[in-house]
Order: structure tokens, then C-alpha cells, then sequence
């Protein structure tokens, strides 16, 4: 009960500004919060739009045979303000993304923490919920 | 036993909080003709002011005393609570970069700019690039004319040192806050702008419908004014699949329970 009580109070107050993370569509109903996967490829073309970015990814598995995984944003206003510029993406640079997997059966993703090949990291889009 | 606990926990905490706004420690910045002036870019919320875990934002802002209403149910009645139930996220209006209507554009996670002059407020929105014309008429008399329209019209007044918006005639494809939170052309919002002593906007609004609620209904948030931020261009239909993906998630969901 305790607890239930102190939810309460921060779901009234403790949070200034709770708007929602994904402005225009739901996130749940799109990717699925408990399968993060993390995918290491190249960078093969990027959709840097709104409402939401998308990074393709070309993943090579241990066959040689590549998959091209599309991977969701946040909107690159919001991106750059976070610190994360559209010049950080180029077309063939090496990447190790985490996402969500879409729950479209699809090749897409809700893209969360990118690393770069100097090993800096940047966050591409929004924790699971 | 609890919940009226809780609820009366967290009027008092509102109480305590709203009465900061009658002490000023530090005069607001006001216009030629003595209006507090709102004029700048604010923000209700997103990643960008509010960082993430792991993501702190570029610029931090200080820690503000003020806090925006409790949050409530929208208090529909017996029809409109069931029509609620029938919707799903496809629906939403502005997962196809439709207009949000007010107040729910108030609190998306993008920023909007307030242009002050002393005849009528302007206020330019990043989130779906809308835009509001408040013009300033004491009686918050609104055109006799009005068509039915996504972010309604506005007309406002000072009321003292707050700045009261009237908003009517909106159709009645919006929704309020939420999945399904519909309403119908009678909906009325009354909006309060009160600038805090310490930088920060107040922002409440009352949601009258006679036509889907049973009683007034009240949300809001607390603004901030993001650091090296300008409005931008959000050109929404630009490329949203999204929709097509969570069709196709829900028809598969659907074969999996069959």
C-alpha cells in the first residue's frame, strides 16, 4: 500500500512535464520492450525525417548472408538537441545498435543506443515502456 | 481508505504549491504596458530538457518549485466512456500527423514560441506545425461565425498578472489525452498562462464538454524555457509508417490468439 501511495504522489507531482516520448504514435503497440537485440553492421542508407528517423543497418551473419534491418528514431529536431547531429551517421560506417524489435514480424526496430566505431555512444530513441 | 488519503495529499501539495505563485522572490519580466511578458520558446516536457536514464539533457535546467494539476480521469459520461473503449492507437488522430487540438498540444514533447503584443498573443507550435491567433477582447467575445475547426478559436484577457485563454468552436475529431479521449463540439477550454518567479510557465486548463463530460475536467503542465532552442520545422507526413507496422503487429497478434 505504501508503495501505491508514493506512486501516486509522483504520478501527480514528481515529474515536471510528462509528455509522452513518442509524440505521435504509440510505442508499445509498435515494438516490443522486452526483446532489445543488438545488431552490428554498416550503416546502408538514412532517412533523416519526420516524424522519426530511420537508420538502415546491413547485418552480417556468420554465413556471410546480410539482413537489412530498419531502425526508428527519435525526430531529428529532438536529436540534435540531444547532442546527436545527422552528421554522425554515414552511409558505411561501422555501428553496434541496441532496439526494440518491432512486433510486425518485420526487420525493424525502435532504435535505442548506438555506438559508433570510436566507441562513443549516443541514444537514437527512447527506452522501452 | 487510501485513495481519499492520497487525493487529499495531493490537493494539499497543489495548494502548497499554486500559493508560491503569489510570492514572487524575484520580479518577472514585464511588457511596456506592465503585462508580465511570456514572450519566448517554452517546453512542457520530452528527452531534450528532461534527458533520459543514461541521457542527461545538453543543458540541465534548475529544479522548479512549481508543479503542474494532479492528474485525473477525464470524467465522461456512461456513453462517451464506452465509445472510449472501441478505439485503438490507430485511431489517434495524430499518429496521421492530424492537428492535436487543445490542450494536448500543449503538452507534446517538442518546443513552442509566444509572441506578445499588447492587441494578441501568438503562439507558434514546432509539434505539427500548427500555429493559434489569440486576439485580446475583454469580453472574450468570439466571431459569430465560427466553422468547427481542429485547434478551435482563442480569445484571451489579462486577469491580473494571468493570462486567460477561452477556446470554442473545435470539431470533434481530437482527443484530449490519451487513447479514445474524445469529445464533441461542444468542448470549451478555458486557459490559464502565469509566469512563475522563477522563469518557468504555469500553464492549467479547464475542459468543459456538456455534450461527453459529466463535470469540468482539469490538465496542465509546468513550461520551460529550453536552453539554445528555437521552434523548427516538423513536417510530420514527411515519412510515418508507423501505422502500417502497428496494423500489421495487430493482425498478428490477432492470427496468434486464434
Amino acid at each position: 500500500m505504501k508503495l501505491k501511495f508514493l506512486a501516486s504522489l509522483i504520478a501527480g507531482f514528481g515529474i515536471v512535464g510528462t509528455a509522452p516520448l513518442w509524440a505521435h504514435h504509440s510505442f508499445a503497440a509498435e515494438y516490443d520492450s522486452a526483446q532489445l537485440i543488438t545488431l552490428k553492421g554498416t550503416v546502408s542508407k538514412v532517412e533523416w525525417t519526420n516524424p522519426h528517423i530511420y537508420v538502415y543497418l546491413d547485418v552480417k551473419d556468420a554465413n556471410g548472408k546480410i539482413t537489412t534491418w530498419a531502425l526508428e528514431g527519435y525526430p531529428p529536431n529532438t536529436l540534435k538537441r540531444t547532442g546527436f547531429g545527422r552528421d554522425l551517421l554515414k552511409i558505411g560506417d561501422p555501428i553496434t545498435a541496441t532496439a526494440y524489435k518491432s512486433k510486425d514480424g518485420s526487420n525493424t526496430g525502435a532504435g535505442r543506443e548506438f555506438t559508433f566505431a570510436d566507441g562513443s555512444k549516443k541514444f537514437a530513441g527512447p527506452v522501452g515502456n | 481508505m487510501r485513495i481519499p488519503f492520497v487525493l487529499s495529499m495531493t490537493a494539499m501539495l497543489w495548494a502548497f504549491c499554486a500559493s508560491g505563485q503569489s510570492a514572487p522572490n524575484k520580479p518577472i519580466p514585464r511588457t511596456a504596458d506592465g503585462k508580465p511578458d511570456l514572450t519566448g520558446t517554452w517546453q512542457a516536457g520530452g528527452v531534450s530538457i528532461n534527458g533520459e536514464p543514461g541521457a542527461p539533457p545538453l543543458h540541465p535546467l534548475p529544479p522548479t518549485k512549481y508543479r503542474p494539476p494532479a492528474r485525473q480521469p477525464i470524467p465522461y459520461q456512461e456513453w462517451a466512456a464506452a465509445k472510449q473503449k472501441t478505439f485503438t492507437v490507430l485511431d489517434d488522430p495524430t499518429s496521421k500527423c492530424l492537428l492535436p487540438g487543445v490542450p494536448r498540444i500543449v503538452g507534446m514533447p517538442m518546443p513552442l514560441e509566444i509572441v506578445q503584443t499588447p492587441k494578441e498573443v501568438v503562439i507558434l507550435y514546432e509539434s505539427f506545425r500548427a500555429y493559434r491567433r489569440i486576439p485580446i477582447n475583454e469580453k472574450l467575445e468570439h466571431p459569430d461565425d465560427l466553422t468547427p475547426t481542429w485547434m478551435g478559436d482563442s480569445i484571451g484577457r489579462w486577469e491580473g498578472d494571468t493570462f486567460v485563454v477561452d477556446v470554442t468552436g473545435f470539431n470533434d475529431k481530437t482527443w484530449l489525452s490519451g487513447l479514445g479521449s474524445i469529445h464533441t463540439e461542444k468542448l470549451h477550454v478555458i486557459e490559464r498562462y502565469h509566469l512563475n518567479d522563477d522563469d518557468t510557465l504555469s500553464y492549467t486548463a479547464t475542459v468543459e464538454d456538456p455534450g461527453a463530460l459529466t463535470k469540468p475536467w482539469m490538465t496542465g503542465s509546468v513550461l520551460r524555457r529550453p536552453v539554445d532552442v528555437r521552434v523548427e520545422e516538423y513536417e510530420c507526413i514527411e515519412n510515418n509508417p508507423d501505422n502500417q507496422h502497428i496494423q500489421k503487429a495487430m493482425e498478428l497478434q490477432k492470427d496468434k490468439k486464434q
